[in-house]
């Protein structure tokens, strides 16, 4: 859900004929020297935007101080206008009335462009499972890598980053149209559609549902598809 | 006012001019008598995603060129609805969330909530505990004044305090993770006691890092408190008089650099606060810089607090022995049924709160911290209401920023040491 | 081994329902024989019957109810009078018990001077959920009251600029706050997220930031919309 199938690794073969920027005609040699290059120029040298909000934010600043040292990976420039950043990574919660923010940034943001959702709240909502929080940014803005925690450890952000790096390993220039399709007709829409969220409001996604403590007292077993029953 | 110690000024050469900067004249000669260009203001929105809003915080400028004529702050982009929360959640279920709202000094929050349960409860915890809880908020004190004394600089430009204060502020998420497992979520107050007893090597690992903070403290000393180009950032910039500083709800560091002696510890004191020896640094200008310096004392108090504490750490039980509160041990559960009975009710309906509401403030890093429970007799709250002292530090910025200019009024915001966690809640 | 304590008379789970003794001693800074506040008595003195209800709570806090229509005289007699000089408003708030309780406003009050809390509740009918203003006598109040407004529905007469400040200001569900509110709101997350991301950018500003922000305009230029027909504008002497 919210991740575009076509950008998978490896994903969509039958678009290799349509060819992307080096034309139809598949992978060759020189074609796969040149993917080397352009795929080890770009993951080595990705340029967060750091959407921090919350705690996840502060993990990330621990990220770039000198303990954890996202210097060492290409990332000490954190660029603040989207303008010039390649990653997005969203740390921290994400209410409604910040969600129109993180969609425009998202959308100012140029091709090559990945997003990491770092953190619980980022996630699924997290924590929070209230009337202002989105629950999940994908179902705002497409989400390559996702970093479960509360907060993630630095260790975990550099983690999910060596991910988008090996994402972008993965990449072809040759599947290019593919990979940086962008629906400008789809700016500011939200990523997920009104059945996907919905979705998100199904019976055990209510945290308050689930010990004798909510006001809601259910003491027997809750019924989901795949229970065993005894 | 005083003179101060240290003060800017620009030597006067016959080289300089009268505004302080070269004597030749500009390149191009002026024509007074043409009308100036752009005589209306602007409209400058500045955030909620910026790097120096410290948080998603909005601030909407109306600028005349440079100057800020009026700055409308708007908040909320960060809403978490943790009072709304903390309705449908336990006494002790609540404690996880209060790391969350000031993640810069999560323990901090998490010893305020608790203690103004336990005064609705009319529990004393043990004297282990208290001298414990003392700790652990100074330590988060000096936490979160590394942190701000760390973005201020780099708002400034000055990257390599950021650099310092971090590498310090690991060593304090060490400490975090040794005691509780995680470095900012700690949750480690439980209402009547603590998570858990101090480990093993841990005092001693807090006294090394008192050893070794001050030299830190002072090599960003000599980087900013003396430098030109600080001074020049923060002297006279933001200044609020004790009078309005009171009116308008400032309290902690900030009501302090404007003269007014107001600090919980001292006049409302909680946890023998009033036997602990420490000064509490008072400013005079109430400007920017004498924030600065209000913080970079205090961070040096909390230090004699800590040393202070670690010696009278008594032995002893670190949670209250009453089984209506605190968890029997499992080795009591599994011999005794009684204990068994009130582990079983503990877990599964809470600790129960008499009826009637409490309010108590402790001297947070930011400010006045004040926790507000209403209860109706049950094991969750009907009203937790948070006084955030960044929420109405923060109102004050239109007052402050009127007349600067907008990187002063980067300034300002930086020196008010917000986090938009809280103030949002 | 010793053997297990006796379990008190009765049944063992009676004494658990209980929940915590309330014999417990309390660090009380006032001396058990001043539980008449300064304050309230010399409250009692001046506004009389508007002074409803005096209570301890939690050992040492005193909570006084006043009056809802006459809140801001007293509380600026509690400001201004020497005796009492409440000067920091540490906090307006308001609580909601539900069912059909009225609504509590509650303000906490600290002298500075005097080193005393007081803590002032004013109740409102549901029906009227209206209240003076304090922002007059504290500026403090005024981003307090906001959110109170915004999360409880309750209207302040008299302060200067109320509106929603934690929520969005075309925000449709309600007073979050309330106990009738629903945790997860009262639109599906679906219809939260259309109205979310549904929003213009001039929606982001409020009317005194927009009469703010116009074209800028060079002197001896026709504003546009004026005229058809542009006359060119005399030359500008010098």
């Amino acid at each position: 859900m919210g991740l575009d199938a076509r950008r998978l690794p490896g994903g969509g073969t039958s678009a290799r004929r349509d060819g992307g920027i080096l034309g139809a005609g598949g992978p060759t040699f020189l074609t796969t020297k040149l993917d080397f290059v352009v795929n080890w120029a770009r993951r080595s040298s990705l340029w967060p935007m750091p959407f921090g909000t919350a705690c996840c934010a502060i993990e990330m600043m621990a990220a770039a101080a000198s303990n954890f040292d996202l210097a060492r990976f290409g990332m000490e420039r954190m660029s603040f206008s989207p303008r010039q950043a390649d990653v997005l990574i969203c740390a921290g919660r994400v209410p409604y009335k910040l969600a129109p923010v993180l969609r425009r940034i998202w959308d100012q943001m140029p091709q090559p462009k990945w997003c990491i959702s770092m953190g619980a709240c980022a996630s699924s909502g997290g924590v929070f499972d209230v009337y202002s929080m989105v629950q999940g940014i994908d179902t705002i803005v497409p989400v390559d890598v996702y970093i479960p925690g509360c907060p993630p450890r630095p260790e975990g952000l550099i983690y999910g980053l060596m991910m988008i790096q090996e994402k972008i390993r993965e990449e072809t220039l040759a599947e290019h149209r593919v990979l940086r399709a962008e629906d400008p007709l789809r700016a500011g829409v939200p990523e997920a559609d009104a059945d996907e969220v919905a979705g998100l409001t199904g019976p055990f996604g209510n945290s308050t549902r689930q010990n004798r403590v909510s006001d809601v007292a259910r003491t027997d077993l809750a019924d989901r598809p795949g229970d065993r029953k005894p | 006012m005083a003179k101060r110690t240290v003060e800017y000024s620009i030597s006067r050469t016959p080289e300089m001019g009268a505004a302080g900067g070269p004597a030749h004249g500009p390149l191009f000669p002026v024509d007074l008598a043409e009308p100036e260009l752009g005589a209306e203001h602007m409209l400058i929105n500045i955030g909620p995603q910026h790097p120096a809003t410290h948080g998603v915080l909005r601030l909407v400028c109306e600028l005349d060129g440079e100057t800020v004529i009026k700055v409308i702050p708007h908040i909320g982009y960060l809403h978490s609805s943790f009072e709304k929360l903390g309705e449908y959640r336990t006494w002790n279920q609540i404690v996880t969330l209060t790391d969350r709202m000031d993640y810069l000094a999560p323990l901090i929050y998490n010893c305020a909530y608790v203690m103004s349960v336990e005064k609705l409860m009319g529990i004393e915890v043990t004297e282990r505990c208290k001298v414990f809880r003392v700790i652990l908020m100074e330590m988060e004190r000096i936490f979160s004044h590394l942190l701000w004394l760390g973005t201020t600089a780099i708002d400034l430009g000055a990257f390599t305090p950021f650099l310092y204060a971090f590498q310090d502020r690991e060593k304090i998420y060490t400490l975090h993770e040794k005691y509780t497992g995680a470095r900012i979520t700690t949750s480690a107050t439980r209402v009547g006691g603590m998570m858990a007893d101090i480990p093993d090597g841990w005092i001693d690992e807090l006294k090394e890092f008192l050893r070794v903070f001050p030299r830190t403290l002072d090599e960003i000393d000599t980087l900013l408190t003396t430098n030109g180009i600080h001074l020049g950032r923060t002297q006279n910039i933001g200044v609020i008089s004790a009078e309005d500083a009171v009116n308008c709800g400032f309290t902690g560091p900030n009501l302090r650099a404007s003269g007014v002696p107001y600090d919980l510890r001292k006049d409302n004191p909680y946890y023998d606060y009033d036997t602990y020896e420490f000064e509490v640094p008072i400013g005079e200008h109430g400007d920017c810089y004498d924030r600065y310096l209000v913080r970079m004392e205090e961070m040096r108090q909390s230090v004699g607090i800590l040393h202070q504490a670690i010696e009278r750490l008594p032995g002893g039980p670190m949670d209250v022995p009453d089984p209506h509160v605190t968890l029997p041990s499992k080795t009591d559960c599994m011999s005794d049924m009684e204990s068994m009975i009130h582990h079983f009710k503990l877990i599964m309906e809470g600790v129960k709160a008499p009826p009637g509401d409490c309010y108590f403030a402790v001297e947070g890093s930011k400010g006045e911290l004040g926790m507000y429970v209403v209860s109706a007799g049950g094991p969750k709250p009907v009203r937790w209401r948070i006084r955030p002292p960044s929420f109405v530090n923060l109102s004050v910025i239109p007052k402050l920023a009127e007349g600067h200019l907008v990187s002063d009024l980067i300034m300002i915001n930086a020196s008010l040491d917000i986090v938009l966690g809280e103030i949002d809640r | 081994m010793d053997d297990p304590p006796k379990p008190p008379a009765g049944s063992a789970l009676d004494t658990v329902e209980e929940g915590p003794r309330t014999g417990h001693a309390l660090p009380v800074r006032l001396a058990a024989t001043t539980l008449r506040h300064p304050t309230v008595d010399g409250l009692r003195a001046r506004f009389g019957a508007s002074v409803q209800h005096h209570a301890i709570s939690a050992g040492d806090q005193h909570v006084v109810y006043v009056e809802a229509g006459r809140n801001r005289e007293v509380l600026r007699w509690l400001k201004q009078d020497p005796a009492q000089h409440y000067d920091l408003l540490a906090d307006v708030t308001a609580v909601d018990f539900g069912g059909d309780r009225p609504l509590e406003v509650v303000y906490q009050l600290w002298s500075v001077p005097h080193r005393r809390a007081l803590r002032v509740k004013c109740e409102l009918p549901l029906a009227a959920l209206a209240i003076d203003s304090v922002e007059p006598l504290w500026r403090t109040a005024d981003w307090l009251e906001r959110e109170v407004y915004d999360l409880f529905g309750i209207e302040f007469r008299g302060h200067p600029d109320l509106r929603r400040i934690m929520m969005p200001e075309n925000y449709a569900e309600g007073h979050p706050l309330r106990k009738d509110f629903p945790l997860r709101g009262r639109f599906t997350r679906a219809e939260q997220t259309r109205r979310a991301l549904s929003q213009d950018p001039v929606d982001q500003y409020i009317p005194t930031e927009l009469a703010t922000g116009r074209e800028p305009r060079i002197p001896g230029d026709v504003p546009l919309g004026e005229s058809e027909v542009v006359e060119p504008s005399p030359e500008p002497e010098g």
